[in-house]
């Protein structure tokens, strides 16, 4: 008899895992949400803007670790392929924007920072897990989401990146 | 007996008649293409030499084919334009319909940055300006920020504009109209002027009757 709750648990749990994975939704070939956030340098910046440009889009919060170490790796690979193209945009989603604020210029990114004013994005965007690195192609389609970061990870942005730009 | 002999006789005829229908079908079918078949050769042998007017034959055909491709491009949009038509006069029907437009004139004294909106106390719109966008303002450019649906009576609508004023300081200034809403859509439209005697910009909001 327990060997049968056994079974039907493990079935429970593989149905919740593959229910669980088909709920995660994913952006990936839709057209990227449009929206318009305030920058820190006070500009305000619409991303359907940049049309014709790929665009890396980094949705990052003070408190999670993985955003901390993933700034500084998207400050650099801002530097070295902004002339080739590509933007940039990282996206705040914290509450308290004040602090926000003080962690990004804490970080010195050189790159557009913007504070996330709009409820809708997060939902737009399906963000679920914090760092969510997004990258959009020049007609406006998301072609790559990562959620999470580790170290390494920005080799496979760099992949990603190149073949945008190519195109 | 002789019933069935006759049935059996009248089957043996009718699939007699439709053996022979057959058979002598083909026989007039068969010279009608081969009649055509020796006639073909003849202009195919003149036309041998006219094979560099075939080579350019092609592109007529992808003309073509490319006109059919922009007709249907324009069909869609067209039908595009009929749905966009169609949903708006669904959404936003014209006995409750209330548009809200934003223009602004010379900008000197004013950069615009936000417009936010409420029609009876209750926020109803919050839209940030790019840069693009506020010059696309000050080209001439008419937006349309807000179209909802009210009901008819008198209504309060409250705009809010942030930006930058006089010696780039912040600035915010609030317009407001109370406005009677009949049958039929109701044209509201934020301007945002300079007022040079006093060096200050002014905002208004015009009730298009």
């Amino acid at each position: 008899m327990r060997s049968i709750h056994l079974v039907w648990g493990l079935v429970l749990c593989a149905w919740a895992g593959v229910a669980g994975a088909a709920a995660a939704p994913n952006l990936v070939g839709k057209d990227a949400p449009d929206f318009v956030l305030k920058s820190l340098d006070g500009r305000n910046l619409r991303l359907s803007e940049f049309r014709g440009q790929v665009v890396l889009l980094n949705f990052w919060a003070r408190w999670s670790s993985d955003s901390r170490e993933e700034l500084p790796a998207l400050d650099r690979i801002n530097t070295t392929y902004q002339r080739a193209g590509l933007v940039v945009l990282g996206v705040a989603v914290d509450e308290d924007q004040r602090r926000a604020r003080d962690f990004a210029d804490a970080m010195k990114v050189r790159y557009p920072v913007l504070l996330n004013t709009s409820p809708d994005i997060g939902r737009d965007y399906l963000l679920q897990k914090m760092p969510v690195t997004i990258l959009v192609d020049r007609a406006g389609v998301v072609r790559y989401s990562n959620v999470g970061f580790k170290r390494g990870d920005e080799r496979a942005y760099l992949d990603q990146i190149r073949e945008l730009l190519r195109e | 007996m002789t019933l069935r002999g006759g049935i059996l006789a009248l089957a043996l005829v009718d699939c007699a008649a439709t053996f022979a229908g057959t058979a002598a079908q083909p026989a007039p079918a068969v010279p009608a293409p081969a009649a055509p078949a020796p006639a073909e050769p003849a202009p195919v042998a003149p036309a041998a030499p006219a094979t560099p007017p075939e080579a350019e034959t092609p592109p007529a055909d992808f003309k073509t084919l490319d006109q059919e491709v922009q007709g249907m491009k324009k069909d869609v949009i067209e039908l595009n334009k009929d749905l966009f038509v169609l949903q708006e006069e669904l959404l936003f029907p014209a006995n409750t319909q209330v548009a809200v437009y934003v223009s602004m004139d010379v900008g000197t004294f004013f950069a615009l940055d936000s417009v936010t909106l409420k029609i009876d106390n209750k926020e109803v719109k919050n839209y940030l300006y790019t840069a693009r966008e506020a010059e696309a303002l000050l080209k001439g450019g008419v937006q349309e920020i807000y179209l909802g649906n009210l009901k008819v009576g008198k209504h309060e609508l409250v705009a809010f504009f942030t930006g930058k004023g006089p010696m780039e300081r912040d600035y915010k200034r609030g317009a407001t109209l109370v406005f009677a809403k009949s049958v039929g859509a109701k044209y509201l439209e934020l301007q945002i002027t300079d007022r040079v005697t006093k060096h200050q910009p002014e905002f208004k909001i015009k009730d298009w009757e």
